[in-house]
């Protein structure tokens, strides 16, 4: 267990920098998920939490020490690869003793033949048989230990790299897409193990993705990051519901959060779509603003309510529990995105007009440099009107 | 549903080919080796075995046998084992291996038959720069001292290049003890760049995030890596490029024709150069083309091996 702390961590690839400054503390025993779009530097960030890669400037540390000069294999980490990583030649009990072969055995003791004559490695082997027997049984990849890597599927690859990570029982994993090459169905069951085994094992876990659903359901904490920047660091709920950037907004959450283009006066009120929003800014900023409604803060209306917002119905998806209403409407470019149970919403077919109204408090107002503006709506009268 | 002969003509041709151009001159050969015929003669002999019987009895044979096993002995683990060096050195260079590359690549691009007489040139044991170079360091001390060992405190004239020095140097490729191992030499040099090249090829399929992996295992040192990762992962590789050489050695003619013509006394008598002696300027096609048949069945064998690792051992 450990915690890891990286402090102005900057790196340039010949002059093009990718990472720009990240401050980043993981707390002991954490899941914290990297979450970005691609290409955004988190692949970069955790190998430089590994070691595999150095920083151009700044600090990592673990545990309050300082790692910048440690090798990869003294730092005590494990990290579990997209491509899994494992190695081919080798079966499955092979791979997973490899870890504790290379770090319990000294240079006489493995080597080839002659090693098998030096006394002290027969304990030591049997008890790397038996760590290795331990984590198969918790994975239960124990029918596969013969095997090698290509006679296996998928998900039983993607366990076996994960028993290669546990073996060694690391200060802290580093996970880098570890599901990406898995189908739907057998994603969202690992997502499940993984959770589980985080808890069972009590270790930091740090998880890269790109896939906002896998932070959201996983992690004690995201750290949102867009072109190698750190934009937002905080628990799934506060991230989803409090983005402090329209980046991080329209990261977050799916489908998208609708952003529409708003403007805001002198005293602070906002007006958008061609209505007005029931609450003012804390600070006015008078000028273009962007707000921002996820689909099941709109909620359906009568066509004669004031305060709603029309639009064109231009597809209806069904997803069975959900159905989304894509709204267009004139001076506003793509569609808005309405949420609605599907008990409430049948009649409504392409091409009618459709109106809605915002939930009360929940528009995210946006300024025009993407930063959070404080939005108060007015709670008491809200309702009232 | 009526019986077509369709397919007939869509297999006819290919096999057809198959029978005129690759099957059929073998048969030939394997029917000729059974003959004493020679080519302009109107009738010939069939002798039966009497060819290979000659082949495995006679010395000049045993010889022949001798000289073409020495020179694949030679020539396939020392130009593997650097043409895998110099494509790990290349691979771990960050700027100039585009250029050791091409220097290295160049005695493959270059005809063998002209690069020949470079060397002839250069190992002429008079006027040739190997013995000119060689010589030259016979009256500086440091060198003298250091190649004929007298700095460990032997005696130098016990030493190949004290000795050397005392009395001559080598007449390389006119003497029966050098001649080989000369021809060898010359074979490493032209074969390790292409080996290289294999070698090179193989090295950039294979993941970078296993040496990562191995980095996250334990594996700290460039040799651990190497044990881990690099030498099974090239398990393809190497069978290809030990196959490919030991063929090509197997193979070797243009040198020792231009340089040796077999000699001296037989020693540099490989086998494709003595199909060529008995077949071509003696017009012994019966027993050309039984060195052949003998020659056939080493390729074979070579490639059988090849087949049973690549179905085997090195596809995972
Ligand atoms: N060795 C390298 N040389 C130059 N640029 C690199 C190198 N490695 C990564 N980059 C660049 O750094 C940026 C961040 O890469 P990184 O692999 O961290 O992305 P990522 O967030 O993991 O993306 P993905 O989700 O696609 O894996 C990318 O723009 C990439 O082009
Ligand atoms: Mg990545």
């Amino acid at each position: 267990m450990a915690s890891i702390a990286l402090s102005r961590v900057t790196k340039s690839y010949g002059g093009q920098s990718v990472i720009n400054g990240v401050d980043l503390d993981i707390h002991d025993g954490e899941f914290l998920t990297l979450v970005g779009p691609s290409g955004c530097g988190k692949s970069t960030t955790l190998r430089i939490i590994a070691g595999l890669e150095t920083q151009t400037a700044g600090d990592v540390s673990i545990d309050g020490s300082l790692v910048n000069e440690t090798r990869p294999s003294l730092r005590d980490l494990a990290m579990v690869f997209q491509s899994y990583a494992l190695y081919p030649h080798l079966t499955v009990r092979q791979n997973l003793i490899t870890p504790l072969r290379l770090r319990d055995l000294n240079f006489w003791e493995r080597f080839p033949l002659l090693g098998h004559l030096v006394p002290s490695r027969r304990a030591k082997m049997a008890q790397i048989e038996k760590e290795v027997q331990l984590v198969s049984e918790t994975l239960k990849i124990e029918p596969l230990l013969a095997r090698k890597p290509g006679q296996l599927s998928g998900g039983q690859r993607q366990r076996v790299a994960l028993g290669r990570a546990m073996v060694r029982n690391p200060a802290a994993f580093l996970m880098d897409e570890p599901l990406s090459n898995l189908d739907a169905s057998l994603r969202v069951h690992m997502r499940a193990e993984l959770s589980a085994l985080h808890k069972k094992l009590k270790t930091t876990f740090v998880y890269v993705t790109h896939d906002q659903a896998e932070a959201l359901t996983m992690s004690d904490r995201i750290a949102v990051m867009m072109d190698g920047d750190l934009l937002q660091l905080g628990s799934p709920e506060e991230v989803y519901q409090n983005p402090q950037d329209i980046r991080v907004a329209e990261f977050i959450g799916s489908p998208k959060m609708n952003i529409l283009p708003g403007y805001c006066d002198e005293l602070g009120n906002i007006t958008c779509a061609g209505f007005s929003l029931d609450g003012t800014l804390e600070i006015p900023s008078p000028g273009p603003v962007s707000v921002g409604f996820r689909p099941e803060h709109l909620t359906l209306t009568e066509p004669n309510a004031d305060q709603s917002l029309a639009g064109k119905l231009t597809y209806k998806e069904n997803l069975g529990s959900d159905v989304f209403f894509h709204i267009t409407q004139e001076g506003i470019e793509g569609s808005i995105i309405i949420r609605a149970q599907p008990l409430i919403s049948t009649p409504q077919q392409p091409g009618d007009i459709i109106h809605c109204t915002p939930v009360p408090g929940k528009p995210l107002v946006f300024g025009p440099d993407g930063q959070r503006l404080d939005f108060k709506a007015l709670a008491q009268s809200g309702t009232s009107s | 549903m009526g019986r077509s002969k369709a397919h007939y003509w869509f297999v006819g041709p290919a096999i057809l080919l198959m029978l005129l151009l690759l099957i059929a001159p073998v048969v030939v050969a394997a029917a000729l080796s059974m003959t004493d015929y020679s080519l302009g003669n109107s009738g010939f002999n069939w002798i039966g075995w009497e060819n290979y019987e000659k082949l495995f009895t006679r010395r000049s044979y045993s010889k022949m046998f001798t000289a073409s096993l020495t020179y694949v002995l030679l020539v396939v683990p020392i130009s593997v084992a650097l043409g895998l060096g110099s494509a790990l050195l290349i691979s771990s260079l960050r700027i100039g291996g585009e250029l050791y590359k091409a220097i290295f690549f160049l005695p493959v691009m270059a005809t063998l038959l002209a690069m020949a007489i470079v060397w002839e040139f250069a190992l002429n044991p008079i006027v040739g720069v190997v013995n000119d170079i060689l010589r030259s360091g016979c009256d500086k001390s440091v060198i003298y001292g250091f190649l004929s060992g007298s700095w460990l405190g032997y005696d130098p004239l016990e030493s190949w290049y004290g000795s050397a020095c005392e009395k001559k140097f080598p007449l390389w490729l006119g003497d029966r003890k050098y001649a080989l191992g000369t021809i060898a030499f010359i074979g490493i040099w032209q074969a390790f760049g292409f080996n290289m090249v294999l070698y090179l090829a193989g090295l950039t399929s294979v993941p970078r995030e296993l040496y990562q992996a191995a980095q996250m295992d334990g594996a700290d040192s460039a040799w651990e890596r190497f044990k881990l990762v690099t030498w099974p992962m090239l398990g393809p590789t190497h069978v290809f490029v030990i196959t490919i050489s030991s063929i090509r050695s197997f193979q070797v003619f243009d040198t020792v024709e231009a340089l040796t013509e077999g000699g001296p006394s037989k020693s540099t008598y490989v086998m494709i150069y003595a199909m060529f002696e008995k077949g071509v300027r003696q017009n012994l096609l019966g027993m050309g083309s039984a060195i052949t048949i003998v020659f056939l069945i080493f390729v074979l064998i070579l490639t059988l091996v090849q087949v049973y690792f690549v179905n085997r051992k090195v596809h995972y």
